[in-house]
């Protein structure tokens, strides 16, 4: 492996056009990732027709770096303005801007940063050691039936960050759940909730209901305050988390990394339920449950360090067995193509070169995150200086722009500002805006994995929890949910006691 | 040149293990232009600038690579630009929507699928592609077929396929994409008509899943169109035990047709094309075609058909051999589907 690896960092760095285009995922990739409104998908799909004129190994390398550094860069954005740039993102912002508002933007981008570097370079380290072993293992034991219990865990768990009482908590994630049943079901194909409109039969889109609930209901609260004279404009605060305070959190970055990794293997599923199920699990095992949704550094360490952990992982079934992880992926199989190549195990066989000058990019992009992140982001910050009269228009601008750009679709950008409005009424009432993304997101991922894995057992519940981790990830769900729901009931009781 | 003379040497040996013919995986053998005519003059300077292209389905489907194909085809040929502008989502309707609203004036053109003849089929408001549109060119038509594990110890020919599911009693499964009136939940029927076995169909919208169901051993069998599992088949991954189609393509010549077993019913196909709208001026819709058609005959198109198994049966209708093709499977779509007792409208 290291020999190999040696030989990929030999052939990327030996010649200057691959040295620069790496340079230019790396760059293009993060920028893409941190300016609100576009993300790192607009950039590969800017990019794809161009890289047909590219040699195989620079076209797939650049947008596997891309995939690493835009999927850092969204976090940027997420933490400054609630601006998640990808879903993948949305997690980090739930900590992230709490502590923006608190002037602790520094430590929150600059934990950020490290722990990106960390999560993606581990993953890149998985990715070199076990890629072909990984992934078939993870297609052997994981199948739509294991991925809805997961999915079921992860909303078990996430589903009390942010509201003001667990019943409140779980009402936002209802909410979010039946906002993504509008459309096709994603099984049958019967329309639901479109009331006749073609363009609600495609669904509600992840993006514009990320702007419109995180960055729409935030500047309609901030003008609210600005108003009626109580608005504060965040800190501005460039102080780095010192190693020791985050060496408190090692092992949060550990569990972040096993996690992110797992669910980027998933073929379908990717860097969005790694940055979820990562900040779960750092909730779960948090003796401060309390905490997070509110400006705790855990959360945003989690889920930036699970979401670059899963970018490496979501390799592996691409470059193993053909199967892209995600949207970006997906757009590389056509990048492969172009070339007359086909993702799978013969490029193993075929193109080794081209394999290990890709692992080699994504290593060092890993890598250069930490350096450039840390060199840029005292610039970025300095946004926080702009004046909110004039910050304001300019997020909703990028907002709408964002929003349309996905499917071109005027609806996207109603959505959006549906949801800021919405966002904002329920910010007021205590309801959770984490907890409905989180019930958009996973909901679709866990209703059609739910649906098919239902046929594949005929519907017979004995044989989806004979399962065994089916039955370990339900059983630890329902627990988490019993737990929670016991606790708001004690609390209730003593409440009720002391009046 | 290493590299391409790598994957030749991958391509050959997982021929050999599949079965498959490899003179037909290099493809575009014999492959004559149907279109003489090298060059067309702009009818009133028509198109002065790019294209819109309007495609239904996200950019790394089989969709995207098509119209992204066809689109760098027509530029070479004519020098004019397409940017293409995807609208997914709906089982292709809300690119179609898009496109219907979009002025008929001969800049907006549209990619889109059988999909379209079956959705017309089932619900007549929506837009007819043989009479609503023009089809500029239909340039891919694939047949489907049915695939297993190479390394399937239980079954290993569509014989013992067969066999090995009635045992079973329904509990079977196979992946498809099988949402309501699809080509593929139709094709379904016919074939658990016509065996009299049952089995459960699994529906995976996504391709990635849903090959990574078969080859994790999730399923027993998926149906499929060739050209989406080329790379398994080389690979050895998978292996067709059944073609939907009425004569054996030669790259698949050891693969017995749903006829030879059995099976009567008139095979549906998987077809994507290039359409215009009706009410676009006429003399814009004759260069459109022209281009379109003869950007078919492109070598890079031809080169990108061939990879994707589209030469394995002839893949090229101009717009009277479209309306053909449209026509009819809207009228087999009509019947199959009120045979179903869905409600036709």
């Amino acid at each position: 492996m290291i020999e190999n690896f040696l030989a990929g960092t030999a052939a990327l760095f030996g010649d200057p056009i691959t040295i620069l285009i790496f340079v230019f995922g790396v760059i293009g990739g993060m920028l893409f990732g941190a300016i609100p409104g576009v993300s790192m998908l607009t950039l590969a799909a800017i990019l794809l027709p161009f890289s047909a004129g590219l040699e195989p190994a620079q076209g797939v390398m650049l947008f596997a770096v891309i995939y690493c550094t835009g999927t850092y860069g969204g976090a940027i954005t997420a933490i400054l303005f609630n601006i998640p740039g990808a879903p993948e993102n949305a997690p980090t912002a739930f900590d992230g801007y709490p502590m923006t508002k608190q002037g602790r933007a520094g430590k929150a981008v600059g934990a950020a940063v490290l722990c990106s570097a960390i999560g993606g370079t581990a993953s890149a380290l998985l990715m070199m050691a076990a890629t072909e072993p990984l992934a078939k293992w993870a297609i052997r034991n994981i199948g739509p039936p294991e991925i809805f219990a997961l999915v079921f865990f992860g909303l078990a768990v996430a589903s009390s960050v942010g509201g003001n009482t667990i019943w409140k908590g779980w009402m936002s994630v209802l909410l979010g759940l039946l906002v993504a049943t509008v459309g096709q079901d994603p099984v049958g194909g019967i329309n639901r909730y479109n009331f006749g409109m073609t363009d609600l039969a495609a669904g509600i889109a992840f993006v514009p209901a990320i702007l419109g609930f995180f960055a729409v209901s935030e500047i309609f609260i901030q003008a609210e305050k600005r108003a009626f004279g109580k608005y504060n404009a965040p800190k501005l605060d460039v102080n780095f988390p010192t190693f020791l305070e985050l060496w408190r959190y090692k092992i949060a970055v550990v569990r972040s990394i096993l996690v992110g990794f797992f669910c980027g293997i998933l073929p379908g599923i990717g860097a969005t339920l790694a940055a979820f199920m990562g900040y779960g699990e750092a909730v779960r095992w948090s003796k401060d449950k309390e905490s997070f949704g509110k400006g705790n550094l855990e959360g945003v360490i989690s889920s930036e360090t699970a979401n670059n952990a899963a970018t490496g992982a979501a390799m592996i079934p691409l470059l193993a067995l053909g199967l892209p992880g995600g949207a970006l992926t997906a757009i590389m199989v056509a990048v492969f193509q172009f070339h007359d190549m086909e993702p799978g195990p013969l490029v193993f066989y075929n193109s080794p070169e081209l394999i290990w000058v890709v692992f080699a990019a994504m290593f060092y992009a890993n890598v250069s995150i930490l350096f450039i992140g840390l060199i840029e982001t005292k610039t970025i910050l300095q946004l926080l200086r702009i004046p909110f009269h004039f910050l304001a228009p300019m997020i909703l601008m990028l907002a709408s722009i964002g929003s349309y750009i996905g499917r071109g679709l005027v609806l996207d950008v109603m959505v959006m500002f549906l949801a800021g409005m919405i966002g904002f009424l329920l910010r007021r009432s205590g309801y959770s805006i984490p907890g409905i993304v989180l019930g958009i997101i996973l909901g679709k991922i866990g209703e059609q994995n739910f649906a098919q894995g239902m046929q594949m057992v005929h519907y017979d519940l004995i044989t989806y929890l004979s399962r065994p981790i089916c039955l370990i990830l339900i059983v630890a769900g329902a627990i988490t949910l019993g737990t929670g729901v016991y606790k708001a009931l004690a609390s209730n009781r003593t409440s009720a006691d002391q009046q | 040149m290493k590299i391409v003379k790598s994957i030749a040497t991958g391509v050959l040996l997982a021929g050999m293990v599949t079965g498959v013919s490899t003179a037909s995986l290099a493809g575009g053998h014999g492959f004559k232009c149907k279109v003489s005519q090298e060059s067309m003059t702009k009818p009133g300077g028509f198109p002065d600038r790019a294209l819109t292209m309007i495609v239904p389905y996200g950019p790394a489907g089989g969709s995207g690579q098509v119209a992204a194909a066809m689109a760098k085809a027509v530029t070479e040929l004519t020098g004019v630009d397409i940017n293409r502008d995807h609208k997914p989502g709906g089982s292709g309707t809300v690119g179609m929507t898009a496109y219907m609203a979009a002025p008929a004036d001969g800049y907006n053109v549209l990619e889109h699928i059988d999909d379209a003849s079956s959705a017309h089929a089932l619900d007549s408001s929506k837009p007819n592609p043989g009479k609503d549109l023009i089809p500029l060119v239909i340039s891919q038509v694939t047949f489907s077929q049915i695939y297993i594990r190479s390394s399937e110890t239980r079954y290993n020919d569509w014989k013992s396929f067969v066999a090995w599911v009635k045992k079973q009693g329904g509990k079977a499964t196979i992946a498809n994409v099988s949402k309501e009136g699809s080509m593929e939940r139709v094709s379904m029927k016919f074939i658990t008509d016509a065996t009299g076995m049952k089995i459960q169909q699994i529906s995976f919208d996504k391709g990635a899943p849903r090959y990574g169901a078969l080859m994790g051993g999730q399923v027993d069998a998926l149906f499929e169109q060739p050209g989406d599992v080329k790379k398994f088949l080389d690979s050895g991954d998978f292996k067709p035990i059944l073609t939907i189609f009425d004569e054996r393509p030669k790259a698949f010549a050891d693969v017995p047709t749903h006829t030879e077993m059995g099976m009567s019913f008139t095979p549906l196909l998987r077809f994507r094309g290039f359409y215009v709208n009706a009410n676009a001026p006429a003399d814009r819709v004759k260069w459109l075609q022209w281009a379109f058609q003869r950007g078919y005959c492109q070598d890079s198109y031809q080169k990108f058909n061939d990879s994707k198994f589209m030469s394995v049966i002839d893949s090229y209708r101009d717009t009277d051999g479209a309306r053909t093709l449209i026509n009819g499977a809207i009228k087999q779509y009509r019947e199959v589907y009120k045979s179903m007792g869905m409600a036709v409208k």
